[in-house]
């Protein structure tokens, strides 16, 4: 509600200076405070992904995390040929390595973002491991596993910090 | 460090077991916790068959009649299928910290490709990339590549034939591909070439693909050296007579 107020008096701003852009600045400025990312509600947050410095990403859903590899991590390592994965109940510290991807003959371990129970293991990169590559959010996810210290996801990288610590690799 | 360009340690092992490899190699892995100390390792190894992180399709009893035939049998964490290495074939593997260089696998892996390729033309030898990882003669494999990468450490590396005795991998299918067969250099040259032969090639190549210096181990206080420019020289100067 606030927020929509002080759109509102910046955009009379924009008209009072720039009489031929306020119209588009002010259009501008109403598609904001409608779309669902400036609502900001709990729900809305634990479904985004966080992201560790080694590209991993977490997502939480039903307070359990599903990880996986960002993109610009499966671009570096090639075409995905195997996935050696943790067993099912495998529990992991944060940084612990839990399985490795093996792309153009080499071994990649992965980490652990955070601390937890191995309760599920994507059994679909079996045989079809490319998933990694091609589908890398989705169905691509490589374990699900419990979240035994809630704080560490306050650690890792939202989108916005991760695009920024992506660029600054380049 | 002049020019920017990372320090490259070159150490060499001489013919040592596969598995005294694997140890060293840990060794020069566990450097880099106190900064960047990148090596270079190379050696020859004994006669041994190696499998990588999909080590499934090469069950005991199969490995048990390669052991027959007189060789070790190891499992690493590499990437890539079953290999041999014996004498005669110059390993190297190469220690990095990628950070120093490019945060890329597929990068890294692509300028093993690109060194090798290099030191082939020194021979004039033409070889290639394939979609399979390793440097090709026709379809014939002279050097296979398997590595592995933690925290951006690289270990494991490239096996180059020089003048192994080729007949050690009839046993297998090399890496997993069939329909296809290995060479070496002194196949493909005719005449015999030797790892001493090849080593100062194959240091000049690294030092250009991937823009770096070479230091020997130190035996007097870590002297900067610039290998191979006078042994390369005339080396190539005796290929060209032949």
């Amino acid at each position: 509600m606030a927020m929509r107020a002080a759109l509102r008096c910046l955009s009379a701003n924009f008209s009072l200076r720039l009489p031929q852009l306020s119209q588009v600045s002010a259009t501008r400025l109403q598609w904001r405070s409608g779309s669902p990312r400036t609502l900001s509600t709990s729900s809305v947050l634990s479904a985004a992904l966080k992201f560790t410095d080694k590209h991993e990403w977490v997502q939480v859903e039903g307070g359990v995390g599903i990880v996986g590899i960002s993109n610009y991590a499966q671009e570096a390592l090639g075409d995905v040929v195997y996935c050696g994965l943790p067993e099912v109940g495998q529990r992991l510290e944060q940084m612990d390595e839990f399985g490795a991807l093996e792309s153009v003959k080499a071994a990649s371990e992965l980490y652990s973002p955070l601390t937890g129970e191995v309760t599920e293991i994507n059994t679909e990169l079996a045989e079809n491991p490319g998933l990694v590559n091609k589908d890398c959010y989705a169905k691509g996810w490589i374990i699900k596993m419990t979240i035994e210290k809630p704080e560490e996801l306050d650690g890792l990288m939202d989108q916005a910090a991760y695009d920024k610590f992506v660029t600054s690799l380049e | 460090m002049r020019g920017g360009q990372p320090l490259v340690e070159v150490v060499r092992l001489g013919l040592v077991s596969y598995q005294e490899a694997l140890r060293l190699q840990q060794v020069y892995v566990n450097r880099h916790r106190s900064g960047p100390a990148h090596a270079l390792l190379l050696c020859e190894h004994p006669p041994v068959y190696t499998t990588g992180i999909r080590h499934k399709p090469y069950p005991e009893p199969l490995l048990d009649q390669l052991r027959l035939l007189g060789a070790d049998v190891a499992r690493a964490n590499r990437g890539g299928l079953i290999t041999f290495h014996g004498p005669g074939q110059l390993v190297c593997y190469p220690v990095l910290n990628l950070c120093s260089f490019k945060k890329s696998v597929r990068w890294y892996v692509d300028q093993l490709e690109q060194t090798v390729i290099a030191l082939c033309s020194r021979f004039a030898i033409r070889a290639t990339t394939s979609p399979h990882t390793g440097v090709w003669v026709g379809d014939n494999k002279i050097c296979a590549i398997g590595i592995h990468c933690g925290r951006y450490i690289t270990s494991h590396g490239l096996a180059l034939n020089c003048c192994t005795d080729l007949s050690w991998f009839d046993h297998i299918v090399p890496c997993g591909i069939e329909g296809k067969g290995v060479t070496s250099l002194s196949a493909e040259l005719r005449r015999h070439a030797s790892v001493e032969e090849v080593v100062p090639h194959l240091l000049h190549a690294f030092t250009q693909q991937f823009n770096c210096q070479l230091t020997e181990a130190a035996q007097d206080g870590g002297e900067s050296l610039t290998p191979v420019t006078s042994a390369g020289t005339s080396a190539l100067t005796n290929l060209k007579d032949n």
